[in-house]
């Protein structure tokens, strides 16, 4: 399921970051690669704040929804 | 010779902090990604013959932001000597990231842990030897806040600029590194340099960049995809991603060698976003924040100390010590009528709100300093995008907050053109610090016991963004999504009060500096063309250039409910910059001779307007274009004459239509009868609305033609 309807607090596994393109490749050097855990810390209307590799990125809903996890 | 230092590293991991240390300027450091959006030079202290650059910061060298293209292309053409890659230890394994990248550039490269501080009072260790093994690389550990360090650093990175280039470690598994060889074999001679191994990865990753740039031939092309596709097959993934999995593989190898972590679970960090940033509390946190720091300073503190420098210092220490000087040495009388009612009434009228703008700075910069400013871009993200703005276009705004010109320039972060303009077109909208004194003055003169004024000329402010958001994203020149947000959080720390006095010093001298040179230029010549009538004699203000000047314009500004020349005029005197507002009103009401009594200062300009006239004329001068400066940056952001005046167009337009709505539908409201104005007011309201719910253009041709129809 996307990464948006995970809850607050939950730590889980990222199994597959979608689409092909530089956005992707952005999201991966701020360590959103599969196989990393993700834990949301908070969340807007879709928007949400999420700590990864101990680093907190605030990512909005259509960034977020291409996380599968 | 001279040496190239650069600096890289991730964003807000301290490159900027370190550059003030080294070479002892004091470059702005603010705690947010993102603050260094050009290279900055810098000469080393006590080494002359080094020169530091302050790079901005980047997560990777494949570009995404303008950023990222700046810091990859100077690295690439520039050469430096060596580069000191500046890593945030308390976040490694992601700030290894770009290491790894960097390495592979076949330049020298030192290692500087940075924050060790942090990362030793949380009980942490890091095994900064096995780390310097695993790269190849000097490391050094060092504290740019507390100066930790930073001669080590020195005398390591300049060590390594001597060295010549040498093999750089394998990192990926032997599959790609056998790839990898077999590409180098492909490249022609010319590109045989320091830089074989990085050039080999881009290509393998299909870097589009560099595919352009090694410009190869067909046959070499097509020898490079059959070796890439080949490897594609074989580990059953897209190339990209292999590299940036073996990356993240090979870190997380090194980092379990060398760094032990005490704790793990919710960090105090977290703990405060999920109050501050919880999706119910937000936005009233905000607001509450907002009106807070508006209203103290703007409202108490600030106006104690405002008043007292205004009334008391240059009210009765400054302008009868002068005078009683100027007049005991035998003074000409037009001279003593220059320093008397031009520059002490008008440069001391601005000055005077000094105390309110420091208090106000002072505020600003501990929020900035503390993190909580990022977090306002995630929370307006969401507002912001419903009105076709992302989170990032709130950046610029807040540090317009301070000053247009950076506010503007700060725009460059944002990666999606049209994003960008709209956000140079609508930064300006928000009060900056010059604005200030304009609302301190309205607030005090005409509206005493108030506490809403001053916050409501910063809502005022964030409404007259987000409604031209929404008219222009409706546009055909701006239609389509706002590019997507991603941004990270600084985590929040309790400010220094070194760093936060700082910050507020340097927002203050510059305005105390703009006070001494282009206000008081303009202050003379207010002073000139109020004193002088047209046969060039001294005569009454009434009688003056300026007023027959103002009276022109006057008409103008009627339907807005400040017909009086001495609004127009300061109104014009306002686009040189935003405090000749209030000086100009200085010199013109004379404050320097009534200022021994306060009340008295405000009754003049109470008798010339009203309350209503006088926010619509605070509303006018808050929104219209913006001054000189930010003028000038504009243009250099928007890249044309014709989007600047555009720009400009569109900001006085607007301006005019939300004071004149104001004050017509205000004197309704206030009994003021029905009148002409009244109905331009409602027909405005409407044509508003309208552009505010019209359905958005389309951007394919048959819409284009089908919208010019419906708005025709």
């Amino acid at each position: 399921m996307p990464l948006t309807m995970a809850k607050a607090g939950e730590r889980n596994r990222i199994k597959k970051v979608t689409g092909k393109d530089e956005v992707r490749r952005f999201l991966a050097s701020l360590g959103f690669v599969e196989g990393e855990s993700v834990t949301v810390v908070s969340e807007i209307a879709g928007n949400m704040i999420l700590n990864i590799k101990d680093t907190r990125v605030a990512l909005d809903k259509s960034m977020a929804n291409r996380i599968m996890i | 010779m001279s040496i190239k230092l650069a600096l890289a590293g991730n964003p807000n991991c301290g490159k900027t902090t370190l550059f003030n240390e080294l070479t002892g300027s004091s470059q702005y450091v603010g705690n947010w990604p993102g603050v260094t959006v050009e290279k900055k030079e810098g000469k080393l202290k006590g080494h002359k013959d080094v020169i530091v650059t302050d790079l901005p910061g980047i997560y990777s060298l494949s570009p995404y932001t303008l950023e990222e293209v700046v810091t990859r292309n100077y690295l690439i053409h520039e050469n430096p000597d060596v580069i000191v890659n500046l890593v945030d230890a308390s976040n490694l394994e992601r700030n290894l990231y770009l290491t790894t990248q960097l390495v592979e550039m076949g330049l020298p490269v030192v290692l500087a842990l940075n924050m060790m501080d942090i990362v030793r009072k949380n009980g942490d260790t890091i095994d900064s030897k096995k780390i310097g093994e695993a790269f190849g690389c000097p490391v050094v550990e060092i504290s740019a806040l507390k100066a930790e360090g930073t001669q080590e650093l020195i005398s390591a990175a300049l060590s390594a600029a001597q060295l010549k280039p040498h093999a750089i470690a394998a990192t990926f598994s032997d599959k790609v590194e056998a790839a990898l060889q077999q590409i180098t074999q492909q490249l022609p001679g010319a590109l045989r340099n320091r830089h074989q191994r990085w050039m080999a990865i881009k290509l393998f990753e299909r870097d589009e960049k560099m595919l352009a740039e090694a410009d190869l031939s067909d046959a070499t092309r097509a020898n490079l995809e059959a070796i890439i596709t080949k490897c594609e097959t074989e580990l059953d993934d897209d190339t990209e991603s292999i590299i940036t999995n073996e990356r993240y593989e090979y870190i997380a190898k090194v980092i379990h060698k060398s760094y032990k972590k005490k704790v793990a679970g919710l960090t105090p960090s977290d703990k405060i976003d999920r109050i501050v940033t919880n999706r119910i509390l937000a936005l009233p946190i905000f607001a509450l924040i907002m009106w807070f720091v508006y209203y103290v300073s703007i409202s108490t503190v600030g106006t104690g100390m405002t008043n007292w420098v205004n009334d008391v210092l240059f009210g009765e220490i400054v302008p009868p010590a002068v005078e009683g000087f100027l007049v005991s040495v035998g003074t000409a009388d037009w001279l003593i009528s220059l320093i008397m009612d031009g520059i002490i009434a008008g440069v001391g009228a601005v000055l005077g709100f000094l105390p309110q703008m420091l208090t106000m700075f002072l505020f600003l910069a501990i929020l900035e300093d503390c993190g909580y400013m990022a977090r306002i871009a995630f929370i307006m993200d969401r507002i912001f995008r419903r009105f076709g703005l992302s989170g990032k276009s709130f950046i610029p705004i807040l540090i317009g907050t301070g000053c247009g010109v950076p506010g503007i320039m700060a725009s460059r972060t944002i990666e999606n053109d049209h994003d960008r303009k709209l956000t140079v077109i609508t930064t300006t909208f928000i009060p900056c610090s010059a604005k200030l004194p304009i609302i301190a003055l309205i607030a005090g003169a005409m509206f005493p016991d108030s506490t809403w004024v001053g916050p409501s000329a910063y809502f005022l402010g964030i409404g007259a963004i987000i409604v031209s958001g929404i008219i222009l994203k409706k546009t055909r020149v701006f239609a389509g999504d706002p590019a997507p947000f991603v941004m990270e959080l600084p985590a929040y720390h309790v400010p220094g009060a070194k760093g936060v006095l700082i910050h507020m010093w340097d927002r203050g001298k510059a305005f105390i500096k703009k006070a001494g040179t282009i206000i008081l230029l303009a202050t003379v010549l207010v002073w000139f063309l109020s004193s002088f009538g047209w046969n060039m004699q001294m005569v009454d203000v009434e009688d003056s250039m300026l007023a027959t000047l103002g009276n022109f314009i006057a008409p103008l500004f009627a339907p807005l409910g400040f017909d009086n020349w001495k609004f127009a005029v300061a109104t014009i005197t306002g686009l040189i910059a935003k405090e000749n507002v209030v000086g100009t009103f200085g010199i013109l009401f004379g404050f320097a001779e009534v200022a021994e009594d306060g009340a008295e200062v405000w009754s003049s300009l109470q008798a010339a307007v009203s309350p209503l006239g006088a926010y619509a004329f605070l509303t006018f001068n808050l929104l219209c274009a913006p001054c000189f400066a930010a003028i000038g940056a504009a243009r250099a952001e928007l890249g044309s004459a014709k989007w600047t005046w555009f720009s400009v167009g569109y900001q006085t337009l607007f301006a005019y239509i939300i004071a004149l709505i104001i004050y017509q539908t205000g004197s309704l409201i206030n009994g003021g009868g029905f009148g002409f104005w009244t109905a331009v007011a409602f027909v405005l309201v409407a044509a508003l609305i309208y552009f505010l719910v019209r359905k958005p253009a389309d951007i394919n041709s048959a819409g284009k033609r089908l919208n010019r129809k419906v708005s025709a």
